[in-house]
């Protein structure tokens, strides 16, 4: 048995072209058996094109990927039947019935009409949608066809599921019910999940370990609670009427913390006894005559992490989210 | 088969890997999901059919008694105009089977398939395959009007049948052109127009009126078109009677457009698949 079920060395990936792009830049990660990874990044950082590759529908620039014990350029063959993949384009034909598209999924991967026929009835049971099985897939809605998609990825029973972006585009509820599906599978059946995500909250909620990658590198990788504790400090969040009244809060307050930051008409600022230095620091605002709108203690998230490994802020808005889910899957793999 | 029945709600049957169940298994069942999908948009079937019993009839009311001035007809005209309904049918229904290929490949479906042990052959020749049962339906239909209208064709059931099977023969080879549009370019609009440039070699035939009528370059033109030969056949079949020479050079025409085609096909899928 392998306790590395993923093995990822030193990936790159290089789109040729008038300006090269490298999308993956010198990636390295494991992945041990029966845990969940988490692939965290925003849009554009090389989550979709290392997730391509490891599934064998993209080859590598250089470097080397196993999965499942199998390299996944000279056996590809033997990837594909270990590994179950879930697209963020979720590539299903809206005129087909679910049923019809697991049998002939379960038939292609070599099962018998009855067997096939069997094991999608448990899959439609297991996702929730034995309801559902004789309408059109495009009646469905986008958490119904997420949960059909995944049904779709364990038909021929692998050992490790690829999500790409499992959950964007979908609404709360939607979310947590992939949730609840994705642990479920992880837990009941020992399935090793690699995730990616744009969403933090996902990442920390499903993940045993978590690789943040920026602009095809990775930045930091660990589990959750030791990437949390590795920031170690709480933080007094201020908020100001607008960022150049935060700006003048921010350099005030400079020599206070360990550390300060300012996000637009928010201060932070770390320190390792927030709840106690509360008065000292509103004291000190009141002395250059500024008063926040409101304060806020927060224990250290994955946002923090996020914050301090790219100094950026992790939002997946409407406008990404759009982009992410349909227009341009071609000019990705190409 | 192991149904180890664990807690869990799957029973952790394997799929049994049978390694010889292949390309034919392969075939039929991406074929069968095609004809599924097609069946399931009527819309995109039923203007090729129309358009050419809608010929059929014009051609047979403008032309109908045209045959006794026209030499060469050797019997009625509208055995002699039924073959061009029949081929224009093959050309416009040729890109049915190539439309539900590339839909595929817009939605990602294409990608899903090539994540399972799906001979790859079978991708490109499910939905050639889909294509010619529809042709072959549509042939069928077009005849039966024909019937309808006064057809008594000279060699019988058995000539009709053999009519019908030209025709798809024939749309195979220009369905393994639109299927490498599809293959090729990914693109709906592409595709669509690729199932165009056919059109006018219907043109580039003795269309109309005999063989030996046409002149100049047009004659040239046609003595190169695989669809004079098939037109040939099918009008000796229904209006003269048996002619194994011209039935074989049609059969040879159609299969040579046909392998031209395919390598075409096994190119375009070679790169659509490469790994990049």
């Amino acid at each position: 048995m392998n306790d590395r079920e993923i093995i990822v060395e030193d990936l790159v990936k290089t789109y040729p072209g008038k300006v090269k792009v490298t999308a993956v830049d010198g990636v390295n990660f494991q992945v041990d058996a029966g845990k969940i990874f988490g692939f965290l990044g925003p849009n554009g950082a090389g989550k979709s094109t290392t997730i391509k590759i490891l599934t064998t529908l993209a080859l590598p620039t250089s470097g080397r990927g196993m999965v499942g014990g199998f390299d996944v350029v000279s056996q590809a063959t033997d990837v594909r039947r270990v590994a179950g993949v879930a697209l963020q384009d979720i590539g299903i034909d809206p005129l087909m019935k679910s049923m019809e598209l697991l049998v002939l999924q379960g038939r292609l991967f070599g099962a018998s009409k009855p067997a096939a026929t069997v094991r999608a009835q448990e899959l439609l049971e297991l996702v929730g949608l034995s309801d559902a099985t004789d309408r059109r897939v495009g009646t469905y809605s986008g958490g119904m066809r997420r949960r059909l998609d995944l049904a779709m990825a364990l038909v021929h029973q692998p050992k490790v599921l690829f999500l790409d972006e499992p959950t964007t585009g979908l609404d709360p509820v939607s979310r947590r019910d992939v949730w609840r599906e994705v642990r479920r599978l992880n837990r009941e059946m020992g399935i090793t999940i690699f995730l990616t995500t744009q969403y933090l909250e996902e990442a920390d909620e499903l993940a045993d370990m978590i690789a943040i990658i920026v602009d095809g590198k990775i930045a930091v990788e660990g589990s959750p609670a030791k990437l949390k504790a590795a920031m170690g400090e709480e933080s007094i969040n201020l908020v100001f009427e607008n960022p150049e009244i935060a700006e003048k809060g921010r350099a005030s307050l400079e020599r206070m913390g360990d550390r300060i930051q300012l996000d637009r008409d928010t201060v932070r600022l770390y320190l390792s006894k927030a709840a106690g230095s509360i008065p000292i620091v509103i004291n000190q605002l009141q002395q250059v005559g500024l008063s926040p709108i409101s304060l806020t203690l927060t224990q250290p998230t994955l946002d923090d992490v996020f914050l301090q490994v790219t100094g950026q802020r992790l939002v997946a808005s409407e406008a990404d989210k759009s982009k992410s889910s349909r227009s341009t899957p071609r000019a990705e793999v190409n | 088969m192991d149904a180890n029945t664990t807690t869990t709600t799957i029973s952790v049957a394997q799929p049994e890997k049978n390694k010889a169940l292949s390309l034919p298994v392969h075939i039929f069942l991406l074929a069968y999901r095609s004809l599924t999908t097609i069946m399931r948009t009527p819309e995109a079937l039923l203007p090729p059919l129309a358009i050419s019993i809608f010929f059929l009839v014009i051609y047979q009311s403008t032309l109908g008694k045209a045959a006794s001035f026209i030499p060469g007809i050797g019997g009625s005209y509208l055995g002699f105009i039924l073959p061009l309904s029949i081929v224009s049918g093959s050309l416009a229904g040729s890109g049915i089977a190539a439309q539900n290929l590339v839909r595929d490949i817009e939605r990602g479906y294409f990608d899903k398939l090539l994540l399972t042990p799906v001979r790859r052959a079978a991708l490109l020749l499910a939905p050639i395959m889909a294509g010619a049962v529809i042709l072959g339906i549509q042939s069928t239909i077009v005849v039966l009007v024909g019937l309808l209208l006064g057809l008594q064709p000279a060699t019988g059931i058995l000539g009709l049948l053999v009519v019908i099977g030209l025709g798809v023969l024939l749309g195979l080879g220009f369905a393994g052109f639109t299927v490498s549009a599809a293959l090729g370019s990914g693109s709906a609009a592409a595709t669509q127009g690729a199932s165009f440039l056919f059109f006018p070699l219907t043109f580039l035939a003795p269309t109309f009126v005999p063989l030996a009528l046409l002149s100049g370059w047009l004659a040239v033109a046609a003595k190169l078109n695989p669809i004079t030969y098939v037109l040939e056949a099918m009008r000796a079949l229904l209006n003269t009677g048996w002619d194994a020479q011209a039935i074989g050079i049609s059969i040879l025409a159609c299969l040579i457009l046909a392998v031209a085609m395919y390598v075409l096909a096994a190119f375009a899928l070679t790169v659509r698949t490469r790994r990049t």
